[in-house]
């Protein structure tokens, strides 16, 4: 049989639509535990901040620096008692972005925030996953801790926080889209 | 060659990280701890394993082959990656510490040339039971590679031995006893290359020895 390009390409077409057939049914299984995998990890943070049980949780997806969004609503009512933040800001590794989760109550006072996921150089930006920054009202940095020799990454926490201070206010008083 | 010839070459005689030197990079990265190392040596197993039986099957065929040929290359890759990204998403679903931990290596396998290596170079040109031995003996070479790597930058950096998840053994009694901490270095890159190269420098004075002493005999008999 002589060969051209054309039965070559068919066979490999052919080979990439079986692969495909075969991901797709290994994706089927593994996506719903992944899913499982990926919330409880979420919720892990989320629990540190707050008492989950107490309350109904939604989440809409941020945009820009920002990721998911949850709101923290008292079961059974509609008044936003918290809200949770996951934003980003650039810090000193040009590839990953500082990700925090920050938790605000509705009194502006912020519960607890967490470093989620960082790439800074190791031994110094790994420093400021548990610093304490001395922030405890969101619209107020004046307080701000950095932490020494590690500016940009400190810039990058602050930034965050002033992120979230921005939109905050909006958002409590109905500005999210549900 | 025999089966049992085909099998232990990958181990010893043509391993591919100490001997071959092939897929240095993602094994000089993933080395940091042992249960790192155990995780990658599974991905890497199963990917080799398979691929290698497949791209024989596929090669073995004769009226297949002969379409195949000119777009061997692309077929190699797709197989690979499909095997790869099957190994991606079973480790991000059922061992997610390790999946976090082994990052981006996981779907660099793709291109790990030990891999591609032995397709084009063995799997396309013999029968699949053999091709599948060439697989797991060179996969198991690697990963006894790599592992011995990580026991020890684990051991001398870190002072623990990570087997899997939480069951870790604490060996740090023996710095204890020397009275010295462990050697951060060892598990920063640094500590890789270093390991590596000291690894790679006994294989080497061994097998040197092990040579003069066959050229000595020979002589010596005549």
């Amino acid at each position: 049989m002589k060969n051209n390009g054309l039965v070559s390409g068919l066979v490999l077409l052919t080979i990439g639509l079986v692969c495909g057939i075969l991901l797709s049914v290994v994706n089927y299984f593994t996506a719903p535990i992944i899913k499982e995998v990926e919330d409880a990890i979420k919720y892990a943070a989320l629990e540190e901040f707050y008492t989950l049980a107490n309350y109904d949780i939604s989440e809409v997806s941020g945009e820009g620096d920002f990721g998911t969004i949850f709101i923290f609503k008292e079961k059974g009512t509609e008044t936003i008692n918290a809200i949770v933040y996951t934003v980003r800001a650039q810090g000193y590794s040009d590839s990953t972005k500082v990700e925090m989760l920050i938790a605000v109550n509705s009194d502006l006072t912020v519960e607890d925030y967490k470093v989620v996921s960082q790439q800074e150089t190791t031994g110094f930006g790994a420093d400021i996953v548990d610093n304490d920054f001395n922030v405890s009202v969101i619209d107020d940095l004046s307080g701000f801790d950095s932490v020494s020799g590690v500016t940009k990454t400190s810039n990058a926490i602050k930034t965050c926080f002033t992120l979230v201070g921005e939109r905050i206010a909006s958002d409590l008083g109905g500005g999210l889209n549900e | 060659m025999n089966n049992k010839d085909n099998f232990f070459k990958g181990i010893i005689k043509e391993n591919p990280l100490f001997v071959s030197l092939l897929g240095m990079c993602p094994s000089l990265a993933v080395t940091t701890s042992f249960e790192n190392a155990l995780g990658m040596t599974m991905g890497v197993f199963f990917v080799l394993v398979l691929s290698n039986l497949l791209i024989s099957l596929i090669m073995n065929n004769k009226k297949l082959a002969e379409m195949v040929k000119p777009v061997r290359i692309p077929v190699y890759i797709v197989v690979i990656a499909t095997l790869v990204t099957i190994v991606e998403m079973v480790m991000h679903a059922f061992t997610p510490a390790l999946y976090f931990s082994l990052g981006v290596f996981i779907p660099l396998i793709v291109v790990n040339c030990i891999i591609l290596g032995r397709a084009e170079a063995f799997a396309s040109d013999n029968k699949p039971v053999a091709s599948l031995i060439d697989g797991a003996g060179m996969a198991l070479g690697y990963g006894l590679a790599i592992m011995s790597i990580s026991i020890f930058r684990e051991f001398l950096g870190k002072g623990t031995l990570t087997i899997w998840g939480d069951l870790q053994l604490n060996l740090n009694f023996v710095f204890d006893f020397l009275k010295i901490e462990p050697i951060a270095m060892f598990v920063q890159p640094v500590g890789a290359f270093l390991t590596f190269g000291l690894i790679l420098a006994a294989i080497t004075a061994i097998a040197n020895n092990h040579k003069n002493k066959l050229a000595k005999e020979v002589k010596n008999n005549g």
